[in-house]
């Protein structure tokens, strides 16, 4: 294992996976020397291996987290322990945010605006999918913000989805290849994937953007350091509260060491970023730091799956292509288009992802009322025909939706975290209006048999959301502390609303956007 | 008794097992087949277990559903593979399981008066039925719902969930990095 340093480094990066380790690798090239702090275990490519059994040892396994409220967030499933973080097992969907997302409270008085525009992030989405590799094909998605066309070909679209494009064109609506952060072509090194649907389980061999993959190897060459098994218990701050000075480190002996930096980077997710910074209360910032405007842990998000499911007597082959899809819709992106359900939001449509027989996504559990001879008749059948599409629901943020910390403690006697989450009334409208569409879609497709799933929660956003002042938000539109101006977040953590797409390719490009400013203005932050 | 090894290694060659002293790689079809102890599951409840199991996936049971479900709950939670993990129950994760198989047990000697392993199929079913939509007269254990779900998937996981599972429905299993033997065989 790598040890810490003795000596103050520039920059401390809390967490290893997409924000952070883009975070670090921009740093680092940057001249400044680095230190990444990893909670959880050392983890490489020859880890990832190819079932969904072993996909869930790569998941959550830190301190627990109470996951309640009447639509928790699911957060083991959501998250991950190890190096990478959670984008060790995303699936890499990659599309961008519409310019609408940045201002939903000041056009439709709902929710609230981002402190930035669509065209503040352009530059960035074009940077990151360069150097990230992104498949699509812009002129055929019709509803893409502007930007620069993608660095791939499409992916190829399998049975499964030649299927479900079929109801979509019937009933007048657009399908467009997935973008997706998932290589077509080989590209700078990296060969093209191999369309086996093992993305959940952490791709090993390059094709997928991962951490791993991209800004690792990046931050590594330009001289950062990685430090496994070092779960970070405080940010330490001056005594009149006004700067980080570093963090406070808890060792496997049970000792502590503390390690200072002129810079700290949260990069430790939605739900440990917060609590991080609600357990580093001092007497200066005694409701934790960065919470004068008590905003520390509220609006947490996290998207409603609507997920649709048709039998095709033709053969789908539904185990080909990336598990993040194969096509895209976006018609139901403007938030008015089911107003009359009494909905209100985005959501596309990712079709056709590849599915294995068993697992939480898997083919057997669309079916869980199955069991003794009909699930295995079911299986027979659906591993034959089977198709799905999955609807990423907006969820409107909502104040009292947040992370607390419990009287629990964990093994470093961190208070644990409690993250409480309904979904609001019109969010639900959304993900019930996805399920109506989406039955018609495979209705339409001239699938025998159409059902839908339970809403299952994707990806986990908000709890340190960006704002214009203390009086609305944790931070300003880089991620930095509004009061803390050398503590920053990155990550889906800084969303104040969640959108109708995939969050990561967004959250690069903020944290493209973050250490680019970090690094211009870095004589004023370091002091 | 078993190892709560089960690092990478172990599942490209098996899980390890120990029989008689000894440390072996062996699936969990094999472990059955060889009547390795058990570690953590009570051996009262591992009859259930295994008529559950029966009743949820035909095959489970020869496929090492109990010795999966005890080799797992005998680790590390770190370490586990069990679908439990992404459904908000705390580890450690072994007495949902021994509360939901005695639950199971008590259900069967209520409603038929013999245990649930001498249930009839079509007795078995009938339970089953009702534990999958949660409405189980008289039950006293985890949420009957939750405890179905979880034990379908685990069922599942050992029947379908490897090579030989993928193999036996003609779907083809495309390994980047080889997973363990073929549990099952």
């Amino acid at each position: 294992m790598t040890s810490l340093p003795q000596e103050p480094v520039d920059v401390i990066v809390v967490g290893s996976g997409a924000a952070g380790s883009n975070m670090a690798a921009r740093l680092a090239e940057g001249g400044k020397r680095v230190l990444i702090l990893e909670a959880g275990p050392e983890r490489g490519p020859g880890h990832l291996v190819s079932s969904t059994l072993y996909a869930r040892r790569v998941k959550w396994t830190g301190p627990p987290v109470l996951d309640e409220g009447r639509n928790p967030v699911g957060f083991v499933f959501n998250s991950a322990y190890g190096t990478g973080g959670a984008a060790m097992h995303h699936y890499a969907v990659w599309p961008r945010l519409h310019p609408e997302d940045f201002d939903m409270h000041s056009r439709h008085d709902r929710g609230l605006d981002w402190p930035l525009k669509y065209t503040d992030l352009a530059p960035y989405y074009d940077k990151v999918q360069q150097e990230a590799g992104v498949s699509g094909d812009a002129t055929k998605e019709i509803w893409r913000p502007a930007g620069a066309p993608y660095p791939m070909p499409a992916v190829p679209v399998f049975p499964q989805g030649d299927a479900i494009a079929r109801g979509f064109t019937k009933l007048g609506k657009t399908v467009a290849p997935l973008p997706i952060a998932v290589t077509s072509t080989p590209y700078n090194g990296r060969p093209t994937c191999l369309w086996d649907g093992w993305c959940d389980s952490g791709c090993p061999i390059g094709a997928l953007a991962n951490p791993l993959t991209i800004h690792l190897p990046r931050a590594a060459s330009a001289g950062a350091t990685l430090v496994n098994d070092a779960p970070v218990t405080r940010v330490l701050t001056t005594d009149d509260g006004t700067r980080a000075v570093g963090v406070e480190v808890a060792l496997k002996d049970g000792s502590r060491q503390t390690v200072n930096a002129k810079l700290v980077v949260l990069a430790a997710f939605a739900v440990e970023n917060p609590r991080l910074l609600l357990a580093s209360a001092t007497p200066k910032h005694p409701q934790g730091l960065g919470n004068s405007g008590g905003f520390v842990g509220r609006y947490i998000m996290t998207h409603a799956a609507g997920l649709v499911y048709g039998l095709f007597d033709e053969e789908t082959r539904p185990y080909m292509g990336a598990f993040g899809g194969q096509l895209v819709n976006q018609d139901s992106y403007p938030k008015t288009t089911h107003a009359k359900s009494g909905a209100f939001g985005s959501y596309q449509w990712m079709i056709a992802q590849a599915v294995k027989p068993n697992d939480l996504l898997g083919i057997s559990t669309t079916r869980p009322d199955l069991f003794g001879n009909a699930l295995q008749d079911f299986m027979k059948r659906a591993v034959r025909g089977f198709a799905g599409m999955t609807a990423v629901c907006e969820d409107l943020p909502v104040a009292d939706n947040r992370v607390t910390l419990t009287d629990q403690r964990d093994a470093h006697n961190v208070p644990i975290a409690r993250v409480t989450h309904t979904t609001h009334d019109e969010s639900v409208a959304l993900w019930k209006a996805s399920l109506v569409e989406g039955k018609e879609v495979m209705q339409a497709a001239g699938a025998k048999e159409v059902w839908t799933g339970p809403a299952g929660s994707m990806h986990i956003m908000g709890g340190t959301v960006m704002g214009t002042a203390v009086s609305n938000s944790v931070t300003n539109t880089y991620g930095q502390l509004h009061d803390i101006r050398n503590l920053v977040i990155a990550g889906p953590g800084l969303f104040p609303t969640s959108a109708g797409v995939n969050p990561t390719f967004t959250v690069h490009a903020i944290a493209a956007r973050s250490a680019e400013h970090i690094l211009a203005t870095w004589t004023q932050l370091a002091g | 008794m078993l190892s709560t090894s089960s690092n990478r290694r172990d599942f490209i060659a098996g899980l390890t097992f120990v029989l008689a002293g000894c440390e072996k790689r062996m699936t969990p079809a094999q472990a059955r087949a060889a009547e390795v102890p058990f570690r953590t599951l009570e051996p009262a409840t591992v009859a259930v277990l295994d008529a559950l199991g029966e009743t949820l996936l035909p095959g489970s049971s020869a496929a090492g559903l109990a010795h999966y479900i005890d080799h797992q709950l005998s680790g590390a939670p770190a370490d586990s593979m069990l679908m439990i993990k992404y459904l908000g129950v705390p580890a450690p994760f072994n007495e949902f399981y021994q509360a939901g198989l005695r639950a199971s047990d008590a259900v069967a000697r209520a409603a038929h008066g013999k245990a649930f392993p001498s249930l009839s199929k079509e007795q078995a079913g009938g339970l089953v039925g009702k534990m999958s939509a949660g409405q189980v007269e008289g039950w006293q254990g985890p949420p009957a719902g939750l405890f179905y779900f979880v034990l379908r998937s685990d069922a599942i996981d050992v029947v379908y969930g490897t090579q030989a599972g993928f193999e036996q429905l003609g779907v083809p299993y495309m390994a980047h990095i080889e997973p363990p033997s073929r549990w099952g065989e």
